[in-house]
């Protein structure tokens, strides 16, 4: 039988061109012209703001990210704000809940953190969740005295759209992508988060081809959940 | 006949959702399954599809405003006919057009409800606005809330510092300090605070109750208690035990007060204060007074559990008669809660330390050491007069002291 989830590996995709394939998508799968997919891809330097942003977590004036070569996004997903980049792993997967018989969209935001947490554990990278703050993180509870290392570090973000019940949008996990350009946001709009990658937190235990490791994580766990 | 769309459930978890965006306006034609407003929880944008074609009557929300599941969030008049609310209706005969329906029992000018709501929020009297159609719509309040915010006239200038918020409300915010946004839920906490105590004059009383008794029933049954059911049996079962027999012999404590009337509620459906890592709040134990001690104690931890874990449906969170608060361990001497509307009673439990009593021992005054609670009841003046409420509450700590509880 073939898999009830289809998943494909675009490369660099900019983030407008990507937005429209995502739609094209999900009217497709609305129709049930397609199979339930998963668009892997990453994108060059952009910031998006989500239908809950606020002005005051991008922190950088429009023009200054500009001068960056930075683009920025108004999006219909949930959330706040964020930012993307090369070597970051972004995953679209647009569902069906009602097909999967799973109409609940907390749960799915739910399901997305646990397969990007099943990938990293599959990376050697141990993950958490923290209630009331979606996302998928690593290191200890906020607000807990003690090192530096261990407040928690935010490695993937999580905002979805649902349209008649088909998901788009979904989350972007940071693989080996330069943090620095975070500094442009508050991530999420969640000013004690500090921004973490697998490559930082596996360090010098990274593999060489730790972004073909990282989707081939991502891949085997939405196809254990998914497929 | 115009119909309301609902915001739909979005999962068992989802009780509410804000309004991010209006897709159509009143006045447009929809069709069937097209989009008509953009709404969000958590970090989930979804859209809300129009159920049937017709012509959009009335938005009953504005934008960034949050509403529970089931709320109604605008009027279609089904069909492919303008209705009579559309600018272009026809009257039916030469008598003048009848007032949309909503409108019809309001008085003033024909305005939309949304409109309503942007004109008392703005502080803008309707019977100044010109209507640029049929009804006065909320574009209409806007450019008049501009136009008189513009105007330089004397008398809007003397008008305009009342408008605001006094000015010993308003603080400059100085480095350092932190700004934290109401969640939705602190906010609806906020207003519901702040209606209970400008309706409901509040009346606190206080009692000293004895819970050694309880305490040797609590001993007797703890381990047993713990192995049936797999948590420590606590005292608030046996405070909601006692306070729903005593609201039986005392009923003007389970009531409400509409317009002119006191309504003496036949179900008892008490309300159990929980704080949560998102805030307060109350879910509602129902028929309580048909519970053992041990059903209670299982709804008490079930509930609480839940309503922590974020798995409440919003039916349980509704409907309460009267409500216990139990602030735990750390509760202090004792303390009046704000009276959770539309009740009129609270409980509000302090926390239970040995303390030095007089009893009578063998025919003789002693000091002995007892476990005591201070157990406050806030009841609202209006319905509930002393005698009644002073009455409920000692007879209250009767049920406790004596301690005839079955497990």
């Amino acid at each position: 039988m073939a898999s009830a989830l289809e998943i494909r590996d675009l490369g660099r995709v900019g983030y407008a061109e990507a937005l429209a394939l995502q739609q094209d998508r999900v009217a497709a799968r609305r129709r049930g012209a397609c199979p339930d997919t998963l668009l892997l891809l990453e994108h060059p330097p952009v910031v998006t703001l989500g239908r809950s942003a606020r002005a005051q977590n991008l922190l950088l004036p429009r023009a200054v990210l500009a001068a960056r070569g930075v683009e920025v996004h108004e999006v219909t997903r949930g959330g706040d704000v964020t930012y993307h980049a090369p070597g970051q792993l972004v995953g679209y997967p647009i569902v069906d809940l009602d097909a999967r018989g799973a109409r609940d969209v907390h749960a799915w935001l739910r399901t997305l953190e646990q397969c990007v947490g099943e990938a990293l554990a599959a990376l050697d990278v141990p993950w958490r969740r923290i209630p009331g703050w979606t996302g998928v993180f690593v290191g200890d509870s906020p607000g807990r005295e003690g090192a530096p290392e261990g407040r928690p570090r935010k490695i993937a973000s999580i905002g979805v759209g649902v349209r008649g019940w088909v998901t788009f949008h979904g989350f972007a996990l940071n693989v080996d992508v330069d943090l620095d350009g975070f500094d442009a946001i508050v991530p999420c709009g969640l000013d004690a988060v500090e921004m973490t990658s697998v490559a930082r937190e596996l360090a010098a235990a990274a593999p060489d081809d730790l972004g073909a490791r990282a989707r081939a994580a991502v891949r085997d766990a939405f196809l254990a959940h998914l497929g | 006949m115009s119909i309301a769309v609902e915001l739909p459930a979005l999962g068992e978890s989802v009780v509410e959702g804000t309004i991010a965006r209006w897709l159509v306006k009143e006045g447009d034609r929809v069709e069937v399954d097209q989009p008509l407003v953009e709404v969000t929880t958590d970090k989930v944008d979804a859209e809300i599809p129009a159920p049937v074609a017709g012509v959009v009557e009335a938005l009953l929300v504005a934008e960034g405003e949050t509403v529970p599941i089931g709320a109604d969030l605008l009027r279609i008049a089904p069909g492919s006919e303008r209705t009579a609310a559309a600018p272009s209706a026809p009257a039916p005969a030469a008598t003048p057009p009848a007032p949309a329906p909503s409108a019809s029992t309001r008085s003033g000018p024909s305005a939309t409800p949304l409109a309503r709501r942007v004109a008392e929020a703005s502080g803008v009297d309707l019977e100044e606005v010109a209507a640029s159609g049929a009804r006065i719509r909320r574009e209409d309040v806007e450019r008049h809330a501009a136009a008189r915010a513009e105007t330089p006239s004397a008398p809007a200038a003397a008008r305009a510092p009342e408008a605001g918020a006094p000015a010993f409300l308003s603080y400059s915010l100085q480095p350092g300090d932190k700004v934290v946004p109401m969640s939705p839920l602190r906010r609806l906490v906020a207003e519901h605070m702040v209606l209970s105590k400008r309706v409901s004059p509040h009346v606190g009383t206080v009692a000293e109750i004895d819970l050694a008794g309880v305490v040797r029933v609590r001993e007797a049954h703890k381990r047993a208690f713990q192995e049936a059911h797999g948590f420590a049996l606590s005292f608030l079962p046996f405070v909601v035990h006692a306070a729903v027999r005593a609201l039986r012999e005392y009923p003007r404590l389970n009531a409400s007060v509409v317009e002119d009337a006191i309504i003496e509620k036949k179900d008892l459906h008490v309300g159990i204060a929980v704080e949560t890592e998102k805030g307060l709040v109350v879910p509602v134990v129902r028929h309580a007074d048909r519970l053992s001690l041990a059903g209670l104690a299982e709804a008490v931890e079930d509930l609480a559990a839940r309503a922590r874990s974020k798995k409440l449906s919003p039916d349980e969170l509704k409907g309460g008669t009267f409500t216990i608060s139990n602030p735990g361990r750390h509760g202090n001497l004792y303390g009046f809660a704000i009276i959770n509307q539309p009740q009129v009673g609270i409980l509000r439990m302090g926390e239970v330390v040995k303390r030095a009593v007089v009893r009578t021992v063998a025919g003789e005054d002693a000091i002995v050491i007892r476990p005591i609670m201070y157990l406050a009841l806030s009841y609202d003046h209006r319905a509930v007069d002393g005698a009644p409420a002073n009455g409920f509450l000692h007879r209250v700590r009767e049920l406790l002291e004596e301690a005839e509880f079955d497990l």
